[in-house]
């Protein structure tokens, strides 16, 4: 008990007020814990926290597709995805180059040999000063070692001096050409293209079905949505804030049509909008961008930067006080999940 | 009258595979046959561009590639844009470039390439990828501290000892800008968080993430920010070279459109119904 919660709880609460308490002290030892040690301990738990997350990505794939769960076979495919890349990563490299040190007097088998598996266009003119010190090294690399030393072979057949230089380990996964950035060229890439891509469809289906204006609320949303919408392209500078006045008139006459019973009174008002819009724009002369209120890019501006801003404000401050009261609760010991309590 | 109503409500309760078809075909068609739109610079993408216009001649820009491929065609405009208005001016700039994210290292080599092929560039002279590290915000708490205890060699794992442009770089305090192109977390947030108060920040990011962003650019904590694809394309228009975003625009244009479009349809046909449903 003591072992598996006092020590574990008195931990992170001495840790917890140590690096919070430490902002506070004006010294040298404990503002390198803070800047330094506790960001590398980071580093290091985060590292470890990498190894529990794949194991238990195994666990629950493999689980699934042993107890044949629906839609087991995704599970299968990220398992095989998985070991893949972990292969490629880990043990296979990927990457393995060929290095040309000397070259026989007619080169021109050698040179038909390394553009026929490469599909590079190579010429004379590239092994010119080739030599132990300068070796020419081919810019293709194969994804086996066993690949590229087939192939150092078949140079030796044409009496051409070259080896097999691995590319570093670390610096495998980004060479150009190598299996691993193959992978993330031709699956990862599109795949996670696609992925984001997708958003467009559900947006609008989306939309079409949940932006309906039910109430106030809503129609606020709803509103506010269609302006940004339209503001935020280039399609919202061709119309012309003149256009959004003449729309705003009618749609206060739709509005009022429904709180007010007199006719009259709305058709007053459509009148006296639509005439003073007009006149208004006869005087000022019809520009596009004037008045600006009701120009669509700087109106979706002004929603952006006014009501959204307050808007995230808000939230932003709810969160921090709540990650406040969250963090006072474990260095207090009251914030027990890690240890397995509810 | 009835049969008009009867046409929306029909409309308003249309397949959604029509809808995906629709939508599909908005974007498909201008990419295919690209119309050009007029492109209008926001004030918080012409901030941006004061910003890293505004900094003193042979400044150290480090450039964080905090995105990967899915959020490619919103951020890559922006970091490739930063990269040109760095270059273009030809006033000595260096570009350091660092990745919070694994595919970042991607992105950053292919964006490197790019600008490579538009400009005379030495490696370790005019820029160092310096690449990827993992920990998120602890990389940015690190690299504010000692920037040569979180990298020791670059992404070619060349000591960092040995980069002559690396010399008198010791923590993000030595840099004369930062900007972080961010698809999420960590990003742009991180770095307002955890970067250093004294260098001038800034950001790209997608659109979604605008929201959260914003508070920061209103404080002066972020030098503007390049919005989604919008603020891509007006950076492109700031820095003079059209590219992806800009031909991006018509798309989105068109497809916006037409999800206001259904939204439009969708609610007349709701009012259609309620006023029936009310009726009986």
């Amino acid at each position: 008990m003591f072992l598996r919660r006092t020590i574990p709880i008195f931990i992170v609460g001495f840790f917890g007020a140590f690096t919070l308490f430490g902002w506070f002290i004006e010294n040298e030892s404990i503002k390198a814990f803070i800047n330094d040690d506790a960001t590398q301990w980071y580093d290091i738990i985060a590292s470890f926290a990498i190894f529990l997350g794949a194991l238990n990505l195994l666990k629950l794939q493999s689980l699934k597709v042993l107890k044949r769960q629906s839609g087991w076979q995704y599970s299968l495919i990220a398992i095989l995805s998985f070991l893949y890349v972990f292969v490629i990563g880990f043990f296979m490299r990927g990457a393995f180059f060929v290095e040309i040190s000397s070259i026989p007097s007619n080169p021109d088998p050698m040179i038909n040999l390394v553009n026929e598996t490469t599909a590079l266009e190579l010429n004379s003119s590239y092994f010119v000063d080739v030599n132990n010190e300068n070796p020419f090294r081919i810019e293709v690399p194969f994804y086996t070692d066993s690949s590229a030393d087939d192939f150092v072979a078949q140079l030796a057949s044409l009496g051409v001096n070259s080896a097999v230089v691995p590319t570093p380990w670390g610096a495998h996964i980004q060479t150009s050409g190598g299996l691993f950035k193959w992978m993330f060229d031709n699956i990862f890439t599109p795949l996670s293209a696609t992925m984001f891509a997708l958003l467009a469809f559900f947006v609008a289906s989306a939309s079409y079905r949940a932006f309906k204006a039910r109430n106030f609320e809503a129609t606020l949303l709803l509103l506010a949505g269609i302006i940004i919408m339209i503001g935020r392209v280039p399609v919202g500078s061709l119309i012309s804030s003149w256009f959004v006045m003449y729309l705003t008139v009618l749609g206060v006459g739709v509005v009022l049509s429904g709180l007010v019973r007199d006719r009259r009174i709305i058709f007053g008002w459509v009148l006296f909008g639509l005439l003073f819009v007009t006149i208004l724009g006869m005087q000022m002369g019809w520009p596009i961008d004037k008045p600006t209120m009701f120009f669509l890019p700087a109106l979706q501006e002004w929603i952006y930067m006014v009501p959204n801003v307050a808007g995230a404000r808000a939230i932003m401050i709810g969160i921090g006080l709540g990650i406040i009261i969250t963090s006072l609760r474990y260095i207090f010991g009251l914030e027990k999940s890690y240890i397995g309590d509810q | 009258m009835e049969k008009l109503e009867n046409i929306i409500l029909k409309l308003g309760s249309i397949d959604r595979r029509i809808i995906f078809l629709i939508i599909g075909l908005a974007v498909l068609i201008p990419l295919l046959r690209p119309v050009d739109l007029p492109i209008r610079p926001g004030p918080s993408s012409q901030q941006v561009y004061d910003a890293i216009d505004s900094i003193p001649d042979n400044s150290k820009v480090l450039i964080s590639f905090d995105y990967g491929p899915s959020t490619r065609p919103e951020i890559h405009p922006m970091t490739l844009g930063v990269m040109r208005q760095l270059l273009d001016q030809n006033r000595g700039h260096k570009i350091y470039v660092t990745c919070l994210w694994p595919d970042g290292l991607y992105m950053a080599k292919d964006a490197l390439k790019t600008i490579n092929k538009e400009y005379t560039l030495e490696k370790y002279e005019d820029y160092v990828l310096l690449g990827f590290r993992p920990g998120y915000e602890a990389v940015i708490k690190g690299l504010e501290n000692n920037l040569r205890a979180v990298y020791t060699v670059d992404a070619d794992l060349t000591s960092i000892d040995d980069i002559p442009m690396m010399e008198g770089i010791n923590s993000l305090e030595d840099f004369d800008f930062i900007f972080s192109g961010s698809a999420g977390y960590p990003g742009s947030l991180e770095w307002v968080l955890y970067g250093p108060t004294t260098v001038p920040l800034s950001s790209g990011t997608t659109s979604i993430q605008v929201n959260e962003v914003l508070p920061y650019v209103q404080s002066g904590q972020l030098k503007g920010i390049l919005a989604g694809m919008p603020g891509a394309a007006e950076y492109e228009a700031l820095v003079g070279k059209k590219g992806i975003a800009t031909s991006g625009m018509a798309a989105q244009s068109y497809g916006h459109i037409v999800i206001i479009l259904f939204i439009i349809l969708g609610n007349l046909a709701y009012f259609i119904k309620e006023r029936r449903e009310r009726k009986y």
